[in-house]
């Protein structure tokens, strides 16, 4: 199994030509067993077929000899048939008569006329026409010689058989030659194929890696190539999709940008109003100074009423700077964060007649190892929303306290309930679907934001109506140590 | 006559020409047709030979039969068979006009044989008996190979049978028991091989044929060596029944014979006999080998 792991883990394009390498030499070691055991027996076939021949014509020489007991006749028949049978190569052969003594042997220098045969001698033949001896690579036969029903004697036949082993090893040669050759071909020629094969896949592979880091680049014209139709078809469907991930994201980062403007004008109208509200009691306490400003008095209450008044244009517009001015965005997290969101959101509030219940259970730090700015534009945002969708005279709710090293915040509305693919540009793993369909684009800059800082938000249900929004970020881990130290 | 190798067994090492064949064929046909076409007229003389010759035997037989036609007139027919016994049993029933025999069969049945000529070897009528083992074999003399296994070439053979049998005689041993086993080859030829194979460790053979065979088959002969020489004794000679001394062929066949280096074919027949001619001798030419007939008949 850890093999076979090992192997999966191997690149296709080496997996492929070792398999098929693989394939070829278990092709070719059946293939090589079926030709020899084949090669085998046709040799055996054709040995007996020589054998028989040989002993027949032997035994029809030498049968008249044997009968008188003429060793001469016999010895000259073994001599002259010697020449005339050398494809079987016979490399001794003796006759014996009828009390088993050697009457004539081809060669009688090593096997003496008259002389006893050994037991091993007599005994070595199988039930084959031919018994071959593969260490000593001889054949041996033998053919009992029989004359009106009578054993007379026999012929024992001693054959060279070396020349049928090598024919069998010169073509076990030739085979795991000829098949490692193929082998080697078929698993070159697959690797080529392969990496022919999965080239476009690299290339494909190299842009989407591109893009999952940031910029996804079509394919170029000069890469898809002509004939290959799939690749193409495969190529040009990943530039469409390129394309149309690009438009998408133009198109979103378009809404963004409107949504932004779209609360920033809000906003801006929010605080018009807010700073216009006191101007016209300014304007009022102005008048009453340019005609009672003798008087003691009147001169003091106006004075004091223009100072509250500038006071509140004054924070005002220092929250709105410190909401949108970036460099102010990476400072730590304050209760003062939260109180400008509150004054950001008075005006609206007023708009629309609704209460605002305002709960900040600070641990007693002063900052939150937080950034500041990115909570702000979320809980600004949720705020608004929350405000849009709650009724007039409702009531609109923030709760925030921090926890161990977190930081909880909990926006409440009246509303009718969050639809659900508008909830899951909070909740879901890819808010993908709801924003590429150009909603909700307040909640996924939140969604950023949360994310941005490692959060995360989740949305229930309130008792008695309405839904509350809440996000739980963590501490930055560094301060978090710095904090805790 | 001796045997040198039955020519229609001994194939070893002699190629057959198309020559050979045509001529086998034309002989043989010739010899069953002779009788029924010659008919009325002159029976064919019939020449016997035993299994004589060296080297090329059809060749042989072609010239022989060439020369004696061209000089005895009428057809020639040769006669040729396996063993002694059998020429010898053909030529004493007169079935045979004339035949190359041995001494051994001349001297039993000289008085129903008469003498027509005597091949002439190294300028006399006269060869030996050799008694031989293989190459690397110890033996200083005869007796150094008792208990061995012994070929023989031929009981009607003087030189591979007689000599050897009566040299046994002489030093009171009996073939049978001074060698552990014997047996014939029916060819001097075949002596040899049976020596040189190592079949046999012994073997009684014509010196005649021995000396030609180390010039014809030097790897043969090789391989064996002379344990002794017998003394000179008549050489195989040609012999006719006394039936037929009148015919007029046989006095040709004489004359044919001991004229034969005068003639061109004769002197091929001669040059592949590797002998110097033919001479006519006298029945006393053979005494010694009678002598061994009686010695062998003595010791029973």
């Amino acid at each position: 199994m850890k093999l076979l792991r090992r192997f999966r883990s191997i690149p296709v394009s080496y997996r492929v030509p070792v398999l098929v390498a693989l394939l070829m030499v278990v092709i070719s070691a059946a293939i090589s067993e079926r030709v020899l055991s084949r090669l085998s027996r046709t040799q055996e076939s054709f040995l007996n077929g020589l054998a028989e021949t040989y002993l027949d014509g032997l035994s029809s020489a030498v049968v008249p000899a044997v009968l008188r007991a003429d060793v001469w006749e016999v010895f000259d028949a073994l001599d002259r048939s010697s020449a005339s049978y050398k494809s079987l190569a016979p490399i001794e052969t003796v006759v014996t008569g009828s009390d088993g003594r050697v009457l004539a042997a081809s060669d009688p220098n090593r096997i003496a006329t008259y002389s006893e045969l050994s037991a091993d001698y007599r005994n070595r033949y199988g039930p084959d026409v031919v018994t071959i001896d593969e260490a000593r690579l001889t054949g041996f036969a033998h053919r009992d010689l029989v004359y009106q029903g009578q054993p007379i004697g026999t012929i024992h036949a001693t054959f060279d058989v070396s020349h049928l082993f090598a024919e069998r090893r010169e073509i076990l040669v030739t085979l795991l030659i000829t098949n490692g050759v193929l082998a080697a071909l078929f698993a070159l020629g697959g690797f080529v194929l392969v990496r022919q094969m999965i080239g476009p896949m690299r290339v494909l592979e190299d842009h989407m890696r591109a893009a999952a880091h940031g910029a996804a680049e079509p394919i170029s014209h000069r890469e898809i190539p002509a004939g290959d139709s799939e690749v193409a078809g495969l190529f040009r469907g990943y530039n469409a999709l390129v394309h149309a991930e690009r438009e998408r994201a133009n198109f979103a980062m378009q809404l963004a940008e409107e949504e932004k403007l779209s609360s920033l004008g809000r906003l801006a109208s929010g605080m018009a109003h807010e700073i216009n509200n006191p101007l016209g009691g300014l304007f009022n306490a102005l008048d009453t100074l340019k005609t009672h400003g003798e008087t003691p008095g009147v001169r003091d209450t106006s004075i004091s009423l223009i100072e509250r008044g500038l006071a509140g244009i004054r924070d005002v517009v220092e929250a709105a700077l410190a909401t949108y001015r970036p460099e102010r965005s990476q400072r730590p997290m304050t209760a003062a964060d939260l109180d400008d969101v509150r004054l950001l959101l008075k005006p609206e509030l007023r708009r629309k007649r609704q209460r605002l219940d305002w709960s900040v259970a600070w641990n007693g730090a002063r900052e939150l190892p937080i950034r500041g700015g990115p909570v702000r534009q979320a809980v600004l945002n949720l705020l608004l929303n929350a405000s849009a969708v709650t009724p007039e005279d409702g009531t609109v709710s923030l709760t925030a306290m921090s926890w161990e090293d977190r930081l909880h915040i909990e926006i409440g509305d009246q509303g009718t309930g969050m639809p659900a693919d508008i909830a899951g540009i909070l909740i879901d793993q890819d808010p993908g679907p709801a924003v590429r369909a150009g909603r909700g684009l307040g909640l996924w800059m939140v969604r950023r934001v949360v994310d941005d800082l490692g959060g995360r938000a989740s949305i229930a249900a309130k008792r008695g109506g309405g839904t509350a929004v809440t996000l739980t970020i963590p501490f930055d881990r560094e301060d978090t140590k710095a904090h805790a130290a | 006559m001796r045997n040198l190798g039955n020519p229609h067994r001994a194939t070893d090492g002699v190629p057959i020409t198309r020559r050979d064949l045509i001529t086998a064929a034309v002989s043989g046909a010739a010899t069953l047709f002779a009788p029924v076409v010659l008919g009325s007229e002159e029976e064919s003389f019939k020449f016997g030979l035993t299994p004589v010759f060296l080297s090329n035997d059809l060749e042989l037989l072609g010239h022989l039969r060439s020369y004696l036609s061209a000089r005895i007139g009428g057809r020639i027919e040769l006669v040729t068979r396996r063993t002694y016994q059998e020429i010898t049993a053909l030529l004493v029933s007169g079935q045979i006009q004339s035949a190359w025999i041995c001494g051994y069969p001349y001297v039993q049945f000289k008085a129903d044989l008469d003498l027509v000529a005597t091949p002439v070897w190294h300028g006399k009528p006269l060869y030996q008996s050799y008694l031989i083992a293989s190459a690397d074999r110890k033996a200083d003399d005869w007796a150094g190979l008792k208990g061995d296994v012994h070929a023989f070439s031929d009981p009607d053979s003087n030189s591979g049978f007689l000599v050897t049998r009566a040299l046994l005689a002489e030093n009171r041993q009996l073939a049978g028991s001074f060698f552990a086993r014997s047996f014939f080859t029916y060819g001097h030829r075949n002596v040899i091989r049976a020596v040189a194979s190592g079949l046999t460790q012994s073997g009684s053979v014509d010196g005649y044929v021995y000396e030609v065979m180390r010039e014809t088959e030097p790897d043969l002969v090789k391989q064996t060596r002379i344990v002794r020489k017998s003394e000179w004794l008549g050489f195989p000679p040609i012999a006719s029944p006394k039936s037929v001394a009148n015919d007029r062929r046989v006095r040709a066949l004489q004359q044919a014979l001991i004229s034969m280096q005068d003639d061109a074919e004769g002197r091929k027949v001669l040059a592949l006999l590797r002998l110097d001619g033919f001479a006519a001798t006298s029945p006393s030419h053979f005494d010694a080998i009678a002598a061994k007939v009686e010695t062998v008949r003595q010791s029973g």
